[in-house]
């Protein structure tokens, strides 16, 4: 199936040079403590707390619109501190989730209105279904489709889970293209 | 600063040392009360009646607390919440009244016909929304709201709220009390 173009208004998003495109309308706090690799959409309404703790995105990501990415925190023996979230290439998060994670692999796709429980490990090549909440400190394997509410292990993902998801995120950037650009390419 | 044009509805009064993020939404009459944290994005609206906000809660992004006029007959009542209260983001709260160490998780929804007590946890996408008083230390989880009580209550957040307060200044522009209020 061939995706449909996905088009924006061109003052909507800035384009940096190396690709990502960052909606006006999303928050990120603490923009100094975020590290987006390139070729990353980050939609509107999303929300990246940076403020909290560093928070490292890769290449190719799409953050669909109203998502919110937050460092978790963790009490210890002595004082607290929240955890660093990093976030691999290729990986998709859907509408409306909340990610708390401590890590999130590559080539992850997170369905719509999920809510990734406070540092969860999500490793690479796994999925998580729409709607599925994901208890603290969850650790999804590789090759994984967890579903449901405390999410559980489904059914086991194919083993071209890393091609299909680089089709997904590469065709999704491909075909996110801006309308009214001054200078069309 | 445009965003402080839309707080300026109703009297807003904030304890000296309650930490407020200015790119939060307060409208109408609301009281926040000494150590509570309220993260950006949060939304608290004061439609029908005051909202009036304890101690030591934490009130994290995205977080709707709403005193909603439910029936046109009855008197604006108060919204009133307790201390030590955590709510997680998206929670959406319209209950009247709420206890002490109360935690609401991600996205989950309490109308405004429920009395929370305390000790009680509603647990992340789950829904309460009948008429009724949930019983002290009441846990509602997973996809069918199913519930049980816990022995202890929840861990309060001191240190949580000690770290927020020293590092969401170093970010956020904060909301100050008017000096006229400082007694």
């Amino acid at each position: 199936m061939e995706l449909q173009d996905l088009q924006y208004a061109h003052a909507e998003y800035i384009e940096t040079a190396s690709g990502n495109k960052v909606s006006r309308q999303s928050v990120l706090c603490g923009s100094q403590n975020i590290i987006i690799n390139g070729k990353t959409i980050i939609m509107t309404d999303c929300m990246i707390r940076g403020d909290l703790a560093n928070v490292r995105i890769g290449r190719n990501c799409v953050i669909s619109e109203g998502a919110i990415i937050r460092p978790a925190f963790k009490k210890f023996s002595r004082g607290v501190a929240f955890f660093p979230l990093h976030i691999g290439d290729n990986v998709f998060i859907g509408e409306d989730s909340v990610v708390n994670a401590a890590q999130i692999g590559s080539f992850v796709h997170i369905g719509k209105n999920c809510v990734i429980g406070r540092r969860s490990v999500l490793k690479d090549c796994c999925a998580i279904a729409d709607n599925t909440v994901l208890p603290p400190e969850t650790v999804v394997p590789p090759f994984t489709y967890f579903e449901g509410s405390p999410g559980r292990f489904t059914t086991e993902l194919p083993e071209s889970t890393q091609e299909l998801m680089i089709n997904i995120t590469v065709g999704f950037y491909e075909h996110f293209k801006p309308i009214g650009k001054p200078r069309g390419r | 600063m445009a965003v402080s044009a839309r707080h300026d509805r109703g009297s807003i009064k904030i304890a000296p040392d309650a930490i407020v993020c200015e790119e939060c939404t307060l409208v109408g009459e609301i009281t926040i009360g000494s150590r509570t944290v309220v993260h950006p994005k949060a939304r608290i609206i004061a439609e029908a009646g005051p909202i009036v906000i304890g101690d030591f809660n934490i009130i994290e992004e995205l977080v709707t607390i709403k005193n909603r006029n439910t029936d046109s007959s009855q008197k604006a009542q108060v919204l009133i919440i307790g201390n030590n209260n955590v709510f997680e983001v998206g929670a959406d709260v319209e209950c009247l009244k709420i206890g002490d160490n109360n935690i609401v998780e991600s996205r989950a929804h309490v109308g405004s016909n429920v009395e929370l007590t305390s000790g009680c946890i509603i647990g992340a996408m789950c829904n309460v929304s009948c008429n009724e008083k949930l019983a002290e230390n009441t846990v509602i989880y997973g996809s069918n709201c199913e519930r049980r009580f816990q022995r202890d209550k929840p861990p309060a957040q001191g240190l949580q709220i000690d770290f927020l307060s020293k590092i969401l200044p170093n970010y956020h522009h904060l909301r100050k009390p008017p000096k006229s209020q400082k007694a």
